[in-house]
């Protein structure tokens, strides 16, 4: 019964959520705000359209109860971890180990047998990209074990 | 005038412009034929390879792999019945069962000329409306400007693959993002949670490549396994004088239609592609054909979706409106390049508007030669595997969200808008509301603030402008118009 309510329900909490936070924000001096709006004023607006917009979503499902929604395959979510995984990598070892091991696990878990072909893949790859970005953009990637050793 | 021919045929004379537009019509055509990249998520990861280039090459590119990835979504549709962008999903109906009978050379020749002429239609539209447009808009004030992106918003109801009301939600929730970061008037902070790279709002481009390819990528996660069957493709045929007498007319009524459709603000060439498809059946002698390989279904489509790319640049140029996923990215392109959308880019950048338009026309010409001698190789590249595709347009992504302010940040947003993106998409709702609505919050709070500064706080003033007015009804109609002819018709009638 409740079922067709819960993204309704989320979108509401969140909304609420966002007017709370917005009603915390300090006031400015009518000096500087003058005839206009404070800050927040729009967002607070702006949650408010959406609470209304939320109900009529509400109510229409309740009208017409949305298909039930099959659970993610496996490898959404391992494709979701390995997300999770990335940011652990880059933190503690390298943004470009992060990318390699994660692109060759992603290669690996989405059904590729040939672990050659990923990890040539997964170390080519970010390798040309990483050239390009530095060599040719001349972008600085953050420090980490591989890039400290090429920046010296 | 003379300047606008000018400035379009120094493209042509500029080496390395042509070249760059022949390498991105090749990406974009290879882009538009791997299931599931498609434009939007293709120039969202492009992007950031253009930040060191000059403001006209890089929206050059953007714009040649919009023309180019759009069209080539056709190829896969015929081929393997599989639409490589959503614009090309008329396209299938016909395309592929002509190509069962062993017509694919044929389809795929009608459905490049049909493009290439929708397109080259729709840049000459452009060329010509948008100065125009650009005069009526250098008079807007903020209440017009304010009238303007409400309308715009309430466009968004249309976009995308949610119900109204879902994209609604997308879009409000994309102005509200807008104004994550300090309050440009006050300084005052919102809803930074302390974090100070947040302090000039959130960046553009990963929240794109957030939204449009590390969604993508969940998304075919639960394609992974999937093997395509190809039909056999022997060369790619024009079309002959009879298969011209056929769909001439075709062809230029959803060139009409298409860029018409492209302009009008959040429509765009899945829509377009749609109607044409549809008025082409409608309007044709053998309708008996239809669904079963008709060569006028697949013109109706092909020129129709082209025909928006063009059209879709006017809003976007001209008011500084995106009317798609793509053209939002096009936009931030502009933004990040210093150049300032609106009817001012007409006046101080006219060269470089120009050779943007140049470019696309250039780029509808090199497709229409890759289309006619390539296609057969771009084929086979459809049969990449998901398993070695996906992990490439990963790695493509993070460095690409970390190559603008070379901000570790940037990943970690793109990576969460991918997975709020992904959630989203299953519960129904389309991201490109979101990312227009981001593009437009600023434009909506500025220009509203203007507007109560302007009035001394009389909200109420803004309907007295007359053109500012216009557009509210018009986005209220938009909204509420078919509610209401349900009301006036009663819901039977009107449901008939």
């Amino acid at each position: 019964m409740m079922r067709p309510l819960i993204v309704p329900g989320i979108i509401a909490a969140f909304s609420v959520v966002i007017i709370y936070l917005a009603l915390q924000l300090k006031l400015s001096p009518p000096m500087i705000v003058g005839h206009s709006m404070q800050p927040r004023s729009f967002p607070i607006f702006l949650m408010v359209i959406n609470l209304v917009l939320v109900g009529i979503l509400a109510w229409d499902c309740m009208r017409n109860p949305p298909k039930p929604i099959k659970l993610e395959g496996m490898t959404t979510w391992i494709s979701i971890s390995l997300f999770a995984a990335f940011y652990v990598l880059t933190t503690y070892a390298d943004f470009f180990i992060a990318i390699a091991v994660v692109m060759f696990l992603l290669c690996t878990s989405w059904g590729e047998k040939r672990y050659h072909i990923a990890a040539l893949v997964s170390v080519t790859v970010p390798l040309t990209l990483f050239l390009l970005f530095d060599e040719v953009l001349k972008i600085r990637f953050p420090r980490g074990l591989i890039t400290n050793w090429y920046y010296g | 005038m003379l300047e606008a021919i000018t400035a379009m045929a120094s493209v042509i004379g500029d080496p390395y412009l042509l070249m760059l537009i022949a390498v991105t019509t090749v990406l974009g055509i290879v882009i538009g034929v791997l299931p599931g990249l498609g434009a939007t998520t293709g120039a969202a990861l492009l992007l950031p390879f253009t930040l060191t280039m000059s403001p006209v090459n890089a929206i050059a590119v953007l714009a040649t792999l919009y023309v180019s990835a759009t069209f080539a979504g056709s190829i896969t549709a015929i081929l393997i019945n599989t639409p490589g962008t959503s614009a090309a999903a008329a396209t299938t109906f016909d395309g592929f069962p002509l190509a069962q009978r062993g017509e694919a050379g044929r389809a795929l020749g009608i459905a490049v000329v049909s493009s290439t002429i929708g397109g080259i239609f729709s840049i000459i539209v452009l060329c010509l409306a948008a100065p125009l447009l650009a005069r009526v808009a250098y008079e807007f004030r903020p209440p017009e400007y304010f009238a303007l992106t409400v309308f715009g918003l309430s466009m968004l109801a249309s976009i995308g693959a949610g119900g109204a009301v879902k994209n609604l939600i997308g879009g409000i929730f994309g102005v509200w993002l807008a104004t994550i970061g300090a309050e440009r008037v006050t300084s005052i902070e919102r809803f930074m949670f302390g974090n100070y790279e947040l302090y000039e709002g959130l960046s553009f481009v990963p929240v794109m490549i957030g939204l449009f390819a590390i969604s993508e990528l969940l998304v075919q996660s639960k394609h992974a396994h999937r093997v395509a069957d190809m039909v056999t493709l022997k060369a790619v045929k024009l079309p002959t004088r009879e298969d011209y007498r056929k769909i001439w007319k075709t062809i230029a009524r959803s060139s009409g239609i298409g860029t018409f459709i492209g302009i009008l603000p959040a429509e765009g060439a899945t829509v377009a592609s749609m109607i044409g498809y549809s008025e082409a059946r409608r309007w044709s002698k053998n309708r008996e054909e239809f669904g079963k390989g008709s060569v006028e279904g697949i013109a109706g489509a092909e020129a129709a979706n082209n025909a928006a790319t063009g059209g879709a640049m006017v809003p976007t140029m001209v008011l500084g409106i995106p009317g798609s996923g793509t053209t939002a990215i096009i936009l931030v392109g502009l933004m990040v390049h210093g150049l300032r959308p609106g009817p001012y880019l007409f006046t101080e950048q006219i060269g470089t508007v120009y050779q943007i338009f140049g470019s696309m026309l250039v780029a509808n010409v090199i497709f229409l030669a890759m289309g006619l001698y390539a296609a057969k190789l771009f084929a086979r590249i459809s049969l990449v595997p998901t398993a070695i595709l996906w992990p490439i347009v990963f790695a493509l992504s993070v460095i690409g969200a970390y190559a603008l302010s070379a901000s570790l940040l940037d990943v970690w947003i793109a990576l969460i808008f991918g997975v709020v993106g992904f959630f989203a998409r299953r519960h129904g709702f389309s991201v490109a509301p979101i990312a227009v609505g981001l593009i437009l919050g600023h434009m909506v709070e500025v220009n509203l603030q203007n507007s109560l500064k302007m009035f001394d706080g009389a909200w109420w003033m803004i309907l007295t402008q007359p053109l500012a007015l216009l557009f509210l009804i018009l986005a209220f109609l938009g909204l509420f118009g078919s509610q209401i002819v349900k009301l006036i018709t009663g819901g039977g009638k009107a449901a008939d």
